[in-house]
């Protein structure tokens, strides 16, 4: 309902009064597995991931996310694609805080780190030219 | 075929059976023509949506041991369920004495008395038991230093009938609330094996005889068309706040469940009640949180005038959310919005010292900075009343049993159906909704529906058998859109509507301008004729699925207009400024709004409010008194 921007660090740690969670999120995430697609060609994978990109959980990942693909699927390869399908089926609000660097909410894992369409992701969030942001239409 | 029709079981032989187990899955494609292929599945039970009411049905129904599938248009761990952070309100009393009674009356008064008091009354009592029940699903609620759950403070949540302060009743997962219920929820449907069907697009419900008998779907995948029979259909596919120009809510909130019920020639209810947030980034919606304005920030218009003062000139800029967002429209009607087009408002923060505003507002700064490319420190924040939350929907019992009037003028059952989650209207949040009351809302009644089909159907019963063409005007429809070749683009039209939306139909209403919205948004409706998709392809087709999309959000933008133009009295969070009182004698009713087919002239009834409560022994009505906090 409101904004994460509500609720400090410092709050937040109170809010348990220094206890971890029980049980923590990771653990939970871990047990549901996303969909795992083979063999589609590659505009049908563009297709989808143009989809699932503009149907998202929450509205600032649908803008960042939707913005993101409609600039560069066409010039992806399929390494690329299947890179940002991986990232696609993050949990919303963790991609949020991915490609706004907000690591002390959501630390970055391991696996995440080194790829490269985050990084664009994150380029890309900085707005540097100022804009609002709406999602894009689809032509 | 069936490739992507996916069972999440744990047992690996189910995967590939979805739908071919007991051969009853049908190819239907004889009797629709052959243009589609059309795959017919039985259940017991069909739910449309995964979000958190979704999720909450489905499961319960296949714990109590029916066949259910459950259809949705996204990754059910990617409904709008999971953008919820601020928590569930629930009369635990960890934090001080707290009584479900307590709970029912903030309720009641909180809808300005258009919620039904029987379903509020269900609603608070089986509030607690439902938290215990997500606690033992796994939900991992904040604690308190004693080790029981944390209760935070929420706006509108009182002790002692509004006399004894504020209470704290609101349970959270820290600031991940949506996010952790949801989680749990598809674990936990995944341990009952109920059966997805993901990303498959809700298109209509099948009726025959005026009862329910299944739905129709699209596949996106591989562009086959679904016909699920069942003897149960439950809606629970979320709000419309897309309708509008500026809404918080994701892309994905376009009423399909509410355009679905319509076409099928059932009521929608108090539609012309929508909760607005005074402050969202103008284009994007983002929330700029109320505690802006509380660290001493302001808003301006495009005179650079300071115009909270004229409007509230006490409490200024710090006035309660539907008194700003009514003087930021004012100010937009009156011809002083800033930006290209005069429709929004500048929140200035500039004159805060920027460690002020880091300390303060964390946060703020990104949101501004990401969503608008605004710099807080040097220039100000673009901002607009912002669609936050739909009231209205379809109308049910507090059972989640769908209503609708008979000719006698008495509610009846649809039999078949059933609603609940924001599509619903039970109605618990009548004129205006609570915070934190939405997830319970979700949680309650998505319980309710599976314990009403528990109690009256039993598993495996056969179906009836219904006409073979069931479902055939629904792929006309289908087919018409995905070959429309007309001269308006799907998003050409989206706008239009939404821009008619958010100036006529938003916080500021006066007869005028309702009428006025009115006619305009007839004629975006009809404007719908001459919409041109590009796409003709059956796969992975977003532009088919948005203007369908478009099609379910025109009907509920045209009901909600129709609707507010003809309430003249001032409730909850339907504001009239020519009729600034309420008026219980003549409204304390509910609208209902109907539409023979989509497009047609929207007519409206009314339907009285329910005053009492389920048992008066139990839980005393609260008779209405003047709504003030």
């Amino acid at each position: 309902m409101f904004a994460r921007r509500n609720f400090s660090m410092a709050r937040r740690a109170l809010m348990n009064y220094g206890k971890p969670q029980n049980p923590s999120y990771n653990e939970l995430a871990s047990r549901i597995e996303p969909i795992k697609r083979t063999g589609e060609t590659i505009d049908v994978k563009r297709a989808r991931l143009t989809y699932q990109s503009r149907k998202r959980g929450i509205l600032e990942s649908d803008l960042l996310l939707s913005r993101f693909a409609k600039k560069y699927l066409l010039t992806f390869t399929m390494e690329q694609l299947d890179e940002f399908d991986l990232l696609l089926d993050e949990a919303d609000w963790d991609i949020y805080y991915w490609a706004t660097g907000n690591y002390d909410v959501t630390p970055l894992p391991e696996k995440w780190k080194e790829l490269e369409i985050l990084k664009m992701l994150q380029e890309d969030a900085q707005n540097n030219k100022g804009e609002i942001l709406r999602m894009p239409d689809l032509h | 075929m069936l490739r992507s029709l996916r069972n999440f079981s744990t047992s690996r032989v189910a995967r590939q059976v979805i739908g071919s187990a007991k051969g009853e899955t049908v190819n239907s494609t004889k009797y629709l023509g052959q243009k589609y292929h059309v795959i017919d599945h039985e259940y017991d039970c069909v739910v449309v949506g995964a979000g958190g009411a979704g999720l909450r049905a489905a499961f319960g129904l296949a714990e109590a041991g029916f066949k259910t599938a459950c259809v949705t248009k996204l990754f059910p761990t990617r409904s709008h369920t999971v953008a919820a952070q601020g928590g569930i309100n629930a009369a635990l009393g960890n934090m001080h004495k707290d009584d479900w009674h307590w709970h029912m009356y903030d309720t009641v008064k909180g809808s300005d008395w258009l919620g039904d008091q029987d379903a509020i009354h269900y609603m608070t009592k089986e509030a607690p038991d439902s938290i215990y029940e997500l606690e033992n699903y796994g939900v991992p609620f904040s604690r308190n230093e004693e080790g029981r759950i944390y209760q935070r403070a929420f706006g509108g949540q009182s002790k002692e009938y509004g006399k004894g302060g504020q209470a704290y009743r609101t349970c959270a997962v820290a600031d991940r609330t949506g996010h952790a219920l949801l989680h749990s929820l598809y674990g936990q449907s995944l341990r009952h094996d109920t059966h997805f069907f993901i990303e498959f697009f809700a298109m209509d419900l099948l009726m025959e005889n005026g009862e329910c008998v299944g739905i129709i779907a699209y596949n996106q995948e591989d562009g086959t068309l679904h016909r699920f029979r069942a003897h149960k259909t439950v809606l629970a596919t979320g709000g419309y706040g897309r309708a509008y120009f500026s809404c918080t809510s994701a892309h994905t909130c376009t009423g399909d469940g509410y355009a679905m019920a319509s076409r099928a020639g059932l009521p929608l209810e108090d539609l012309e009640f929508v909760q607005f947030h005074p402050s969202g980034i103008y284009g994007s919606g983002c929330l700029i949180t109320e505690g802006a304005r509380g660290e001493g920030g302001y808003l301006l218009n495009s005179e650079g005038e300071r115009f909270m003062e004229r409007y509230a000139p006490h409490a200024k800029d710090l006035a309660s959310r539907d008194v700003v967002s009514r003087a930021i429209t004012m100010e937009i009607n009156e011809g002083r919005g800033v930006g290209p087009e005069k429709d929004h408002m500048y929140l200035q923060l500039s004159h805060i010292p920027a460690d002020v505003l880091k300390a303060r507002l964390p946060g703020i700064s990104e949101t501004a900075h990401i969503f608008a490319g605004v710099d807080v420190t040097k220039e100000p924040i673009p901002i607009l009343p912002t669609v936050h939350y739909n009231m209205g929907g379809i109308p049910t019992k507090y059972t989640g049993e769908v209503l609708k009037k008979n000719e006698k003028g008495e509610d009846e059952i649809v039999p078949g159906l059933l609603a609940c989650g924001e599509v619903a209207c039970a109605s618990v949040h009548g004129a205006n909704r609570l915070g934190a009351n939405s997830l319970l809302d979700l949680v309650v009644f998505g319980r309710a529906v599976s314990h009403t089909i528990r109690d009256s159907l039993t598993p495996g019963t056969p179906l009836k058998p219904v006409s073979k063409d069931l479902g055939l005007e629904s792929i006309a429809n289908f087919d018409k859109l995905r070959n429309a070749n007309g001269s308006k683009p799907t998003a050409d039209i989206r706008l239009a509507m939404q821009k008619t939306m958010q100036k006529g139909c938003a916080v500021f209403r006066i007869q005028e301008t309702l009428d006025e919205c009115v006619r305009d948004i007839t004629k975006v409706d009809e404007s719908f004729k001459d919409v041109k998709t590009t796409d003709r392809s059956m796969i992975w087709n977003s532009d088919l699925v948005e203007t369908l999309e478009l099609q379910n959000l025109l009907t509920c933008a045209t009901q909600t207009a129709a609707s507010a133009a003809a309430r003249p009295e001032s409730r909850g969070a339907h504001a009239r400024d020519d009729f600034p009182d309420r008026n219980d004698a003549e409204w304390m009713k509910h609208t209902l709004s109907y539409q023979k087919e989509f497009g047609a002239p929207v007519t409206l009834d009314y339907r009285n409010v329910i005053s009492h409560t389920l048992d008066e022994n139990d839980c005393k009505p609260v008779p209405p008194a003047k709504r003030v906090y």
